[in-house]
């Protein structure tokens, strides 16, 4: 599939770069694109220009000092990514943990959610030429910005779920700052219908555009909205139900054909889903500790693997955790819904105008550092 | 249970096959498949065979070799499946991208890290090192590492 | 002094001359003055205010950020070809001045008024999209070569229901002189009695001055800037004023033709001299176009086309043979 030959053709084609430095790739991201006058014949997404090496890094350092860093491999979810690190890890001591504290780690994740989407909202429609809702959708999740900040002290990146729990308990003025933004998110849901859904330009550039098939992503390993978006009923709060989901009452919304619009219409319905997590987990949540007791000091896992899938706000991402008995792993593999999410585009891409590849590209929701790592 | 016919049609096309039932609660899989290298694309054919999609491909460095770890799950509940092989240092391992797409670019990585040669593979580009690179970065031996130790140390003898 | 104004207010040529000055100071304040409109507009569609610290509501920001373009570096990229890369930033402005010349700002105020004015207008229109053409091409920038075909290709298709919609009415009012078709409404305005023109027209319009939703050719967030995207410093800031004044000449030809350039409703000016009735629906038509931009996504190009070709032509011919028809009838 490597493109660029050593020798140039007289073509009827030519190469155009959707650039490093590009206003809509959201990160880092060149896509070299083989065109055909506006249409294309090739797509060949090329990544690294981010990699931080976050894998060596855990080899380096303890299970505690690991923590900050998965936040900052998909800092749009980042607290999903801490929860599931410490899930992961959880899981392969044994470790119980408090029922406060689960209920505690869900209403964050749920509202770390809401944010990535609102951001995915804001920006998939930039890069279609709205520029009025971003700053609507950013808005609003300042809102979550500021009740996250509260309790955690970090706005985008996360370190607040601790091996055993939290680090520190919730107070009631969360509780209400949460409730009554959920009012208000609920009571902005007919504008964002109004002005977007319903308008004709909208609809025409999204429905029966970028396709994502089931037969694509089984081949590829798509997961999250996007597989949900061609009817794919599959999310792993559901699926393989870990923390407290499986005691909460919530839908998968699903989509039909697996165009941008059934993704766009699956990711508003997912945020109200999370509204509707949020709030029960709310009215459960049980008084009582938010740290186990007994966690040892030194976090040393007893020798074993383990895998550990957890919904992010863009698919099924995992942590695969080797121990080998000591305090620092012997190897952790993360991985990544945007990795599977992006190589699919080299399949549906060729055929589209490039004005569809920028539409497409926003609403298969990558981040490309999470890509990296 | 779903699980046992899909042990029938790898133990048919592999008989090497060392399938082994594993407690999701503490690793998260329900089934380990060990088989030699050659046999990976048989293997896969028959996963892609059962609906089965590629999550994710993993190198793991040990001293007496390297092992390669293939994650496979089905979009439904309780289908975690693992697949093994276990290659000394310099072999290379068929490539599995002519049955599951995906697998290009997690063969890719996985070379990028540890220089495992995924032979047939029609790219074999560094994905996320650059162009010139000529080293591996998640080999044991590059760099400071804590622990460099063989397979037997981390699962016991029985793998 | 004043014997010598009249002097020259009295000569022909130095009429021109002092009006052509006006019409400068005019075109050039009212550019800085639609910078800072669109501004402001934006900011509180989008729940900020936009500019507010430099003047009173900002209203020098637009001066101050005119002088950092004319510090900056003017970059050439290396194999542009040179004298197209000059040329094409002046050649966008010029063309976009001389429609002041004849708008009919009040009865006395048609620098020269001419009978074939609206012909000026827009034959001196085409030229804008030459000027957008010879930029694209010279930058040597696949982008922008990109950005300027597509801007052909619209204008050219957005050309022909504007013509056509605009025939109507002249074919009400059997002139093409400005203010003539501005007295012919002195009863009532035109939108009134062709109100299928006027939407055609106004459509055009924000398809011809490149304005979202038909804002393709320099699609910000596809092409990074469009055909303008190796322009910097100065040039960059040409093209950019020629598009609110292009903007504004458009929409004070669309008063005039269907809102009744200077005139009141229905005749009775209500004490308000003309100029006044002039700018105010002149600027009514510019804020409506502003509010477009904020609030509509953009138009796929295949669809911008398609819709002019299959959609507004269609329309304008139609609306075009029934004002024919009903004119030959009464």
């Amino acid at each position: 599939m490597a493109m660029i030959n050593s020798e140039p053709e007289v073509t009827r084609e030519y190469f155009l770069n959707l650039g490093p430095q590009h206003p809509s790739t959201h990160g880092v991201l060149r896509v070299l694109l083989k065109l055909d006058g506006e249409y294309i014949v090739e797509a060949d997404p090329i990544i690294g220009y981010g990699h931080r090496g976050h894998e060596k890094m855990a080899e380096n350092r303890t299970y505690k000092q690991f923590m900050p860093n998965p936040s900052r491999v998909d800092y749009l979810s980042g607290f999903i990514y801490n929860h599931g690190y410490v899930l992961a890890v959880e899981k392969l001591m044994g470790l119980e943990v408090p029922e406060r504290a689960k209920y505690i780690r869900v209403i964050c994740s749920e509202l770390n959610r809401i944010s990535s989407h609102l951001l995915w909202f804001g920006t998939f429609l930039m890069d279609l030429g709205a520029f009025t809702p971003f700053l609507y959708c950013f808005d609003d999740r300042e809102v979550i910005l500021d009740l996250l900040d509260s309790i955690t002290g970090s706005r985008l990146t996360y370190c607040y779920c601790r091996i055993g729990g939290v680090a520190k308990d919730i107070d009631d003025q969360f509780i209400e700052g949460t409730l009554s933004f959920i009012k208000r998110l609920r009571s902005r849901w007919t504008d964002y219908h109004n002005l977007v859904t319903k308008n004709v330009i909208f609809i025409h550039r999204v429905k029966n555009i970028g396709l994502i098939t089931k037969d694509i992503a089984l081949k590829y390993g798509v997961t999250g909205p996007n597989l949900r978006g061609c009817g794919v009923p599959y999310d792993i709060r559901k699926a393989e139900p870990y923390e407290i989901y499986d005691e909460l009452d919530f839908e998968i919304p699903v989509g039909e054909k697996g165009d941008i619009w059934d993704r766009y219409m699956v990711r508003l319905n997912e945020m109200e889903q999370s509204c509707r997590i949020i709030e029960q987990a709310i009215k459960k949540l049980p008084r009582g500790p938010i740290k186990a007791s007994g966690v040892p000091v030194k976090i040393a896992p007893p020798k074993g693997e383990v895998y550990f899938p957890f919904e992010s706000a863009r698919g099924e991402a995992a942590f695969y955790i080797v121990s080998d008995g000591t305090e620092y792993p012997y190897r952790i593999r993360i991985r990544v819904p945007s990795f599977s999410n992006l190589q699919a585009l080299i399949e549906v891409l060729p055929g589209t105008l490039v004005a569809d590849t920028i539409a497409i590209l926003g609403s298969i929701d990558i981040v490309v550092p999470e890509i990296d790592r | 249970m779903p699980l046992d016919s899909l042990k029938n049609s790898i133990e048919k096309k592999c008989p090497e096959a060392k399938v082994a039932e594993s407690d999701h609660s503490k690793t998260g899989w329900y089934l380990d498949v060990a088989i030699p290298a050659e046999k990976i694309v048989d293997v896969t054919e028959t996963m892609f065979d059962e609906m089965y999609y590629l999550e994710a491909i993993t190198g793991l460095d040990f001293k007496d070799g390297f092992q390669v770890l293939y994650h496979f799950n089905k979009f439904k509940t309780k289908e975690r499946i693992v697949v093994r092989i276990t290659t000394e240092k310099g072999k290379k391992v068929p490539t599995i991208s002519s049955v599951y797409s995906a697998a290009l670019w997690h063969e890719r990585e996985v070379h990028d890290f540890f220089g495992i040669e995924f032979e047939g593979s029609p790219d074999m580009r560094p994905l996320l090192m650059p162009e010139d690179a000529d080293f591996h970065p998640l080999l044991k031996e590059f760099g400071k590492v804590n622990a460099y130790l063989r397979m037997d140390e981390i699962y016991g003898d029985d793998k | 002094m004043a014997g010598v104004m009249e002097h020259v207010l009295g000569n022909e040529v130095g009429r021109l001359i002092v009006g052509l000055i006006v019409v400068l100071i005019f075109s050039q304040l009212n550019a800085l003055f639609l910078v800072w409109l669109e501004r402001k507009v934006a900011g509180h569609i989008q729940l900020r205010i936009g500019p507010k610290e430099v003047g009173p509501f900002g209203l020098l920001q637009t001066i101050v950020d005119g002088l950092k373009l004319v510090g900056k570096e003017l970059i050439t990229p290396k194999r542009a070809d040179k004298i197209l890369f000059i040329i094409a930033p002046v050649l966008v402005f010029v063309p976009v001045l001389v429609p002041f010349i004849v708008l009919p700002f009040s009865k006395s105020l048609p620098l020269n008024d001419m009978n074939v004015g609206l012909l000026v207008i827009f034959s001196f229109s085409t030229i804008n999209v030459l000027a957008i053409l010879i930029g694209g091409w010279g930058s040597n920038n696949k982008y922008a070569l990109l950005g300027a075909i597509r801007s052909v290709a619209q204008n050219i298709a957005y050309e022909i229901p504007l013509l056509l919609s605009v025939l109507s009415v002249v074919l009400m009012t059997k002139t093409l002189q400005m203010s003539k078709i501005v007295e012919a409404q002195s009863s009532y305005w035109f939108f009134l009695v062709q109100p299928i023109a006027a939407l055609t027209y106004f459509i055009c319009a924000t398809a011809e001055t490149n304005r979202a939703p038909f804002d393709i050719p320099e699609a910000e967030s596809e092409l990074v800037a469009g055909f303008h995207t190796e322009f910097s410093g100065m040039r960059f800031g040409l093209f950019f004023l020629a598009e609110y004044t292009n903007v504004f000449v458009v929409c004070a030809v669309a008063t005039t033709l269907f809102l009744g350039g200077w005139t009141g409703p229905f005749g009775y000016s209500l004490g308000i001299p003309g100029i006044i009735w002039f700018l105010a629906k002149t600027y009514l038509l510019v804020f409506v176009i502003m509010w477009f931009r904020w609030t509509f996504p953009r138009l796929r190009f295949d669809q911008l086309i398609s819709f002019s070709w299959k959609v507004l032509i269609p329309l304008a011919l139609a609306n075009l043979i029934i004002t024919a028809g009903v004119i030959k009838l009464i």
